[in-house]
């Protein structure tokens, strides 16, 4: 491949990587990307919800054709203690018009390569089984890749890392500092087959509806973390997330966690009699918008996770933050390639971009929802039990008069815990979860 | 439906291709009881401490999260396996 040249080289075919090379592609730049997986999609893994404002902006489309699972349109948030759950939900038909609200179940190994099928269609080369491990330096600037294979040195004007949570690329620039356990989720995962009827009537669904279960709390053995289960066509992803340093002082493994999140009463019911069909483990940059990376330099740019971009919040967003951060270094692409500018001033327009973009304006909002979870250990342990006792005491039937049980059951609430440490606490959570 | 609890049953539903050469490794020089320190936290299990204390290394059963690379950054060495090769998800 020595002699080839692309305009742009992108590293990594997830739906970062993709968009970028989809919308230079369609511009008339000549663009490849190189995958590492067999195809693009089969290394990758997510909870369950792909976000798809981003994909309709630049594939009106995409719902003739894509691989969805299941429209969300219930989204159920619980408070779970050791033996039981507190929780809401909320549901509406609107959801389930149009676009869906642009939340869709998916499975990643389908969903990627049908994306990489588009930016090939766009014009995009994609090859795969091909792992990158360095930059090509030329006259002291990044000229290209070096692909782990004989003749792997490809070059090209543009690299796009799009190399995923781990973006051992952009380390080697020293654009970002190794992921710190205290804001790197281990999330672990399993899909299990379920036949449709049985999925609709579990999650109270009709048709091709489909429901977010996220759970809180107690999830994750009094590590910092929390559980989910989604819906998809006939299975269902039900996985555990918890900070790797929450994981190490509490001496568990991702997989004992999740088993014990299968076995909580209230979720065993919605998971029982399945068929396993994967088992599947994946890094999550937490860091939010202190820990993201430095976005460009000469000839490079930084997009999706291998930047840092998720929104860990309650709103779990991360695939359409990849997808738009890869649409704007794609726009500022065209932009250099136009004007034969690769220098970093030329791709700081990806920055410029970002700055005003929702991911940007969305992670500043929620710049401390890390440290404030790290911090609030109570969270995940004391207060789910403590508020779990309190509120299975009000309603516990026993002929105690109602007066005399409201009393002492706020007695206990103050003996319990401090009443302004409690108040703090809550109104952080508020903060820095919606 | 029977349920598959054990790591090695729940490893056993996914695709693996091992490639001849391990992408992972204890540095040499590094304490071997990082496996118990630290890496007990793989999700799939992949280091042991054989009987004599020696670190075994699963890689063919890697997961590729990297996880023991950001829980023990000074002992693990760690780096994608071959393209195509490692774990191919179905599903994911």
């Amino acid at each position: 491949m020595a002699d080839e040249k692309f305009d742009a080289i992108v590293v990594g075919g997830g739906p970062a990587g993709l968009t970028a090379a989809y919308v230079m592609a369609k511009a008339g730049m000549q663009v490849i990307v190189v995958e590492r997986g067999e195809h693009c999609g089969a290394k990758n893994v997510f909870g369950g919800i792909f976000f798809t404002n981003v994909l309709k902006e630049i594939m009106p489309d995409f719902m003739n054709d894509a691989p969805i699972e299941r429209n969300v349109t219930k989204r159920r948030f619980a408070l779970l203690t050791p033996d039981g759950e507190m929780g809401g939900d909320f549901k509406f038909d609107k959801f389930n018009k149009d676009f869906s609200n642009n939340s869709f179940t998916v499975m990643r190994s389908k969903f990627d390569k049908w994306m990489s099928d588009k930016a090939e269609a766009a014009g995009a080369m994609i090859i795969t089984g091909t792992v990158v491990d360095d930059f090509l330096m030329k006259d002291g600037k990044i000229a290209g890749v070096k692909a782990r294979m004989e003749d792997g040195d490809l070059f090209g004007d543009i690299i796009v890392l799009a190399d995923g949570v781990n973006s051992l690329l952009a380390k080697k620039l020293n654009f970002h500092k190794e992921l710190d356990p205290a804001s790197t989720i281990i999330g672990v995962k399993e899909v299990i087959a379920l036949s449709e009827e049985r999925i609709r009537d579990r999650f109270g669904l009709t048709g091709n509806e489909g429901a977010a279960y996220e759970y809180f709390g107690y999830a994750a053995k009094g590590a910092i973390g929390s559980g989910f289960i989604y819906t998809n066509k006939d299975t269902i992803s039900v996985g555990v997330g918890a900070t790797i340093k929450s994981l190490l002082e509490h001496k568990l493994n991702p997989n004992d966690v999740l088993e014990a999140f299968k076995n909580h009463p209230t979720v065993a019911p919605l998971v029982r009699d399945g068929e396993q069909k994967e088992y599947s483990a994946h890094l999550i940059p937490d860091g939010g918008y202190n820990k993201l990376s430095k976005l460009s330099g000469d000839n490079v740019m930084v997009v999706g996770d291998a930047a840092g971009f998720v929104n860990a919040t309650l709103f779990h967003e991360g695939t359409n933050l990849a997808m738009e951060t890869g649409k704007l270094a794609g726009e500022t692409a065209i932009e250099a390639f136009k004007k034969k500018d690769f220098s970093a001033l030329s791709l700081s327009l990806y920055d410029t971009k970002l700055k005003n973009s929702f991911p940007m304006k969305d992670l500043k909002q929620f710049r401390n929802t890390g440290k404030t979870l790290e911090h609030s250990p109570k969270m995940f342990e004391k207060y789910p039990i403590l508020f779990g006792e309190l509120v299975s005491e009000l309603f516990t039937v026993d002929g105690e008069p109602k007066w005399n049980k409201e009393k002492r059951l706020l007695t206990k609430l103050l003996t319990s815990e401090n009443p302004f440490s409690l108040l703090k606490t809550l109104i952080d959570m508020r903060r820095v979860i919606i | 439906m029977k349920q598959f609890t054990t790591m090695e049953d729940k490893l056993g539903l996914n695709k693996f291709t091992a490639f001849e050469k391990t992408h992972l490794s204890i540095k040499p020089g590094a304490d071997p009881m990082v496996v118990e320190h630290k890496l007990f936290i793989c999700p799939a299990k992949v280091y042991e401490l054989s009987d004599k204390g020696v670190p075994i290394v699963s890689f063919e059963n890697c997961l590729e999260c990297g996880t023991c690379r950001v829980a023990a950054p000074e002992e693990v060495e760690w780096a994608y396996p071959q393209g195509g090769y490692g774990v191919t998800f179905k599903f994911g």
